[in-house]
This record gives structure tokens, C-alpha cells and sequence, in this order.
């Protein structure tokens, strides 16, 4: 037992010394998440602690999965252990395993009816906790509880915010052809927590949230013209942004505040404009002949990339914020579309269009490196994750019809968001707020 | 037969609310319009009047090449008639619908969709049509003609629709 446990050591040390170099770039990190525990049985309003310790250690491993840089391995035929031991876990034990890191925690019920959820990081090989983080949710909450667990380990381990506790805004869609209906939808990231935002009247379009989580613009028919309105998702509120009847779309908010800058049609022309709903006033940004649209903020709130046909064809284009020194980014031989910048400002995300059909890139801020990350012929309108490491993007099939997919911005097979319906224009707000 | 249905009449009302045996029992001749023997004469539904711009204008719709705005000469013909008939029925206004095809990326849709029935419009004044006879609206690619991605039916996306409307 000694000698096998010295061989096992020995073996672990070998894998994991010539590991530690490469840990830095690419090699995934093994983390062990075994179901967590409970102090005491407790039913709750939903469910038993006992079988909530289990769910949330499926969700953040579920979470963990859908990363690069982290390999969960459990809850499923993990050791089981004591509610003691997740804040004091037998590290000789877990050594065995072969994992770096464990996630331990427990779920308690509180006397006012809501849950304690926490939970603990630890380094197995230097045997000491690393990370940890407690919430306390009502019950029916507890999966956001999970996420920001999620968030909390990949954090540490990847060294990059996470995006689990966030929400997707989204466009389902059903039926066929000119009687589409579509509805705006809005979800949490996993696909859970889904909820339908209008009802299906007019046709609507590319729901974009506000940075605090709680408004949301887009574009609606309703009267027969496409214009902008403004939802308030906490009182239901719904009203145009705009008085009149001008043709707007395109909303994008501003990285603080409520300025949002949208697209206005007239006589043939679309320029971009930046508003504050409350008051003071509209600014033009955009004057050149032509299309001027699909506006996006760099995540400081200085620049903005849009889209312009004012070459003769789509392309890429920044400006300061007050419409200041516009210029060309995209010179890579194709047509370019609705642009979107990175979350750390480094990157900007588009929709390739040439001969082949639409594909999902993304290039720095400047410009340069253009990579196409998908395969087509059908990918539009990304929209990146909180941690700045993957996209959500539609794609439409030979048929018409429409899925949510994400995609590594490193690469890699996209993968299918699962909606009740069909789904367009993604928008993944990098808000946790609800 | 007429006391009946007075009574009948005398018992809806005071019920409150037609029930279903004061319907049956209530009958009364239906009301003829028209000269005796002569079915009323349809009325012209703007389906007639859209199908009547269809035969004599060649077409109601006119159609664009890539992700341009320009009218080639078979469109300026079909427009050339659009105009004169539009011209002749003075009343009817008018609704240019614009819209793109699925190469477009959603709101250059919307943007490209209103530039071609600005595109439209302009060339029906220019042929006499009184602007105020004239609206328009993009419906980006949310009205798609057909299925697929084949190049016919792109190009069949890439329009501009006359519509009358009452």
C-alpha cells in the first residue's frame, strides 16, 4: 500500500513536472467536482438539500466542461464525502485521483426559507484552499448560485473572468417562410431559465441588453415600420425610443449608462446616432452618402465600429464615440458586417460575406489578423461572452431554419445552444445582474 | 309567426343576453340589397386592383443585382408602366416594400431593403407620381420569397414590391 501510493506519487510527479511549463499556454487542468455535501436533510421549495448538493455540482462541472482550459471530472462516481470535509477535505485521498485542483462545498438550508450555497477551491497537490465563495439564494435560485461557483473556479484556474451566470437575449423564432413568427426570448447562459419577452404580433429583431441587465432594446414591426423600442425588464415597460415614425434599428448601448447608439433611415440613406433616453438630444455621428450601420462600442466607450458601404462595398470602420476620425479597418478582399468589439477591447468579431456565403470571424481592433472561425454558409451576428473567449452567433440552414451556436475564439467544432424553438440574433450580455 | 317572434324578442330582452333558445326561436327574413332577383355586385377588393397593376404594368415588383440599389432597364420599363396606372387611379395610395436577400447581414437588410424602395419611389415622382400617393417600408429579410440559398432565389429576394394599399 506505502510502495503503491510512493509509485503513484512518482507518477504524478513525473506527469505533472513537464505539465507545469506547458499548464501556462495550453495543457487543461484536471479539477475534481464530487456532489457537494449538506449539514442536515432539509426539504426546501425545491427539493431536498441533499439532491441540490448534487445538481449544483453537476451545473458548475457542466459549466467547467465547456471550457478549454479545465477538465471536470465528477460528480458522477466521485467520492462522496462528509459536509466536515469541504472545508477541511482528506487530501491524501484526493491525491489519488490524479486531479490538481477540487471543488468541495456544501448546501444548507437557512431558517428564513432561503439557501446557503458554498463553495471551496483547493490545490490537492499543495493540500490548502485557494479560492472561496459563499451566496445565498432563495431556493428556486440555487442554478445561479452553481454559475457564479463556475465563474468563481474558472476565474482562478484560467485566470480569465468566466461567463456562466449570464444571459443570452435572443430571437425565436417558429413556422415558415413569410409567416414566421418571432418572438424575443431571453435566457441564462446554460439554456435554463428561459422566458419569452413579447408575444409574437410584429415581427422582432436583435434584442440587445442594457449593461446593468435590466433593459432592453430592439427592433420591432409593430405598425408596420421598424423602429427601436426600449423595455424595462423589471416593470414590463414598452415603449418606442423614438417619437415619429422614422425607420431606426441597430441599437447597441454604450459600456456605461443608458446611451445607446441605433441606425436612422431616410431617403435612402442610414447613418448612425447616439442618444441618451432620457433627454439631451440625438447626435448625428455618421454624414457620408450611403449605408452607415450596425454600431458597437469598444467596451471603454471611446470608439464605436460600424459598418459602411461608403467604399462601394461593406466594410469596417472606427470613430470616436463623437463621430471623430472615421476609418477603414477591414481590407481582406470580402464584404463585412455587423461588427462587435471584444470585451477587453482587443478584438472585433464579424460576419464575413463573400461568393461562399456568411461566415464568423474575428480580427484585432486594428484590423489586422483576420481570422474566419466557422465554416458557413449560413453564420451571422456574434456576439462575444463576458470572459472574451468564445462567441454566440445564428446560423441558418438550407431550409431557413435558425440555431444559436458558440465558438471558441481559438477555434474548434461550434456547438449547439439547445432553445424550444428556433433561434436568431444572439446578444450574450456580459451583465450578471438580473 | 310575427307574435312569436316579439315574444321571443320581449324574452331576450328580458333575460339580458341571447341565449342560445331565444336565437332559435327568433326568426327573422333577412334584408335583401340590390335590385329584386340580382345578386349585389361585388365590390373591387384591392386584390383586383393589385392583380390589375400586375397585368398592366408587366409586374409589380422590380429586382436588384448584388447589394446595389440600382433600377436596370427591364425595372425602369415595369416602373415606366407602374406610373402611368398609378397616374390613372389617383386615390389608391401606394406602399414600396423593400427587401433583401439572406447574403445580407440583418440590419444592412433593413438599411438596403429602405434604400431600394427609397430608389422606387423616387423614380415613380420622377415620372409624375405624387409623392404624397407614396410610402415606403423595409422589411429587411424577414419576407422571404421561397426557400433556399440558390442564386435564383437570392436574386428573387432582392426587390422592390409596388403594393396598394386601401
Amino acid at each position: 500500500m506505502r510502495k503503491r501510493a510512493f509509485n503513484l506519487a512518482m507518477l504524478l510527479a513525473v506527469m505533472l513536472l513537464p505539465g507545469a511549463a506547458a499548464a501556462q499556454d495550453q495543457a487543461p487542468t484536471v479539477i475534481a467536482v464530487p456532489p457537494l455535501a449538506t449539514p442536515e436533510n432539509v426539504a426546501t421549495a425545491a427539493g431536498d438539500t441533499g439532491l441540490l448538493a448534487r445538481y449544483v455540482a453537476d451545473v458548475i462541472a457542466s459549466d467547467l466542461r465547456s471550457t478549454r482550459e479545465l477538465v471536470p471530472v465528477g460528480p458522477a462516481n466521485a467520492r462522496v464525502y462528509s459536509y466536515p470535509e469541504a472545508t477541511a477535505p482528506s487530501f491524501t485521498q484526493w491525491r489519488t485521483t490524479g486531479a490538481k485542483s477540487l471543488l468541495t462545498g456544501f448546501v444548507q438550508a437557512r431558517p428564513d426559507g432561503r439557501l446557503t450555497v458554498a463553495c471551496y477551491l483547493h490545490d490537492i497537490r499543495g493540500g490548502r484552499e485557494i479560492e472561496r465563495k459563499g451566496f445565498v439564494v432563495a431556493p428556486e435560485e440555487w442554478r445561479r448560485a452553481a454559475h457564479r461557483c463556475a465563474d468563481a473556479v474558472y476565474a482562478k484556474l484560467a485566470g480569465r473572468p468566466g461567463s456562466f451566470d449570464t444571459r443570452i437575449a435572443y430571437v425565436a423564432e417558429s413556422g415558415a417562410g413569410s409567416a414566421r413568427v418571432k418572438r424575443i426570448a431571453v435566457m441564462d447562459s446554460d439554456g435554463t431559465g428561459h422566458r419569452y419577452l413579447t408575444v409574437g404580433g410584429a415581427t422582432v429583431l436583435t434584442p440587445r441588453l442594457s449593461p446593468g441587465g435590466d433593459r432592453l432594446a430592439y427592433v420591432s414591426f409593430a405598425g408596420e415600420q421598424p423602429h427601436v423600442r426600449l423595455m424595462n425588464l423589471e416593470t414590463s415597460d414598452d415603449q418606442p425610443l423614438l417619437p415619429g415614425n422614422a425607420m431606426s434599428f441597430a441599437p447597441a448601448f454604450a459600456p456605461e449608462g443608458s446611451a445607446l447608439a441605433i441606425s436612422i433611415a431616410e431617403r435612402g440613406n442610414t447613418d448612425i446616432y447616439f442618444l441618451k433616453p432620457e433627454g439631451g438630444g440625438i447626435q448625428r455621428l455618421t454624414t457620408a452618402p450611403g449605408i452607415d450601420t450596425a454600431a458597437s462600442f469598444s467596451p471603454d466607450g471611446s470608439q464605436i465600429v460600424f459598418e459602411s458601404d461608403r467604399s462601394g462595398t461593406q466594410q469596417l470602420y472606427v470613430m470616436n464615440s463623437d463621430g471623430s476620425n472615421q476609418r477603414r479597418i477591414s481590407f481582406g478582399g470580402a464584404r463585412y458586417g455587423s461588427p462587435v468589439w471584444s470585451p477587453d477591447g482587443e478584438r472585433i468579431a464579424f460576419t464575413r460575406i463573400a461568393g461562399d456565403g456568411l461566415r464568423v470571424g474575428v480580427m484585432s481592433a486594428t484590423g489586422a489578423g483576420e481570422q474566419v472561425l466557422t465554416t458557413g454558409p449560413r453564420d451571422e451576428g456574434p456576439s462575444w461572452a463576458a470572459n472574451g473567449r468564445q462567441l454566440v452567433f445564428q446560423r441558418s440552414d438550407a431550409s431557413g431554419r435558425t440555431g444559436l451556436y458558440v465558438v471558441s475564439v481559438d477555434g474548434g467544432v461550434p456547438r449547439r445552444t439547445v432553445t424550444p424553438q428556433d433561434g436568431s440574433d444572439p446578444d450574450w450580455s456580459t451583465a450578471g445582474a438580473r | 309567426m310575427m307574435r312569436r317572434a316579439f315574444l321571443a324578442a320581449v324574452a331576450l330582452l328580458t333575460l339580458g343576453s341571447g341565449t342560445i333558445v331565444g336565437a332559435q326561436v327568433l326568426r327573422l327574413p333577412i334584408p335583401r340589397i340590390g335590385p329584386r332577383g340580382q345578386p349585389p355586385p361585388p365590390p373591387v377588393t384591392i386584390e383586383m386592383l393589385q392583380a390589375d397593376l400586375v397585368a398592366r404594368s408587366g409586374s409589380d415588383t422590380v429586382y436588384f443585382a448584388g447589394s446595389g440599389h440600382g433600377i436596370d432597364a427591364g425595372g425602369q420599363a415595369t416602373l415606366v408602366a407602374q406610373a402611368r396606372w398609378l397616374l390613372a387611379n389617383p386615390a389608391i395610395r401606394v406602399r414600396i416594400e423593400g427587401h433583401a436577400d439572406e447574403l445580407s447581414p440583418r440590419d444592412f437588410a433593413l438599411a438596403i431593403g429602405e434604400r431600394r424602395a427609397d430608389a422606387v419611389r423616387n423614380f415613380l415622382i420622377l415620372q409624375g407620381v405624387p409623392a404624397a400617393q407614396l410610402t415606403i417600408i423595409s422589411w429587411g429579410k424577414e419576407r422571404p420569397v421561397g426557400s433556399g440559398t440558390s442564386p435564383m432565389t437570392l436574386a428573387l429576394n432582392r426587390r422592390a414590391k409596388t403594393v396598394l394599399m386601401r
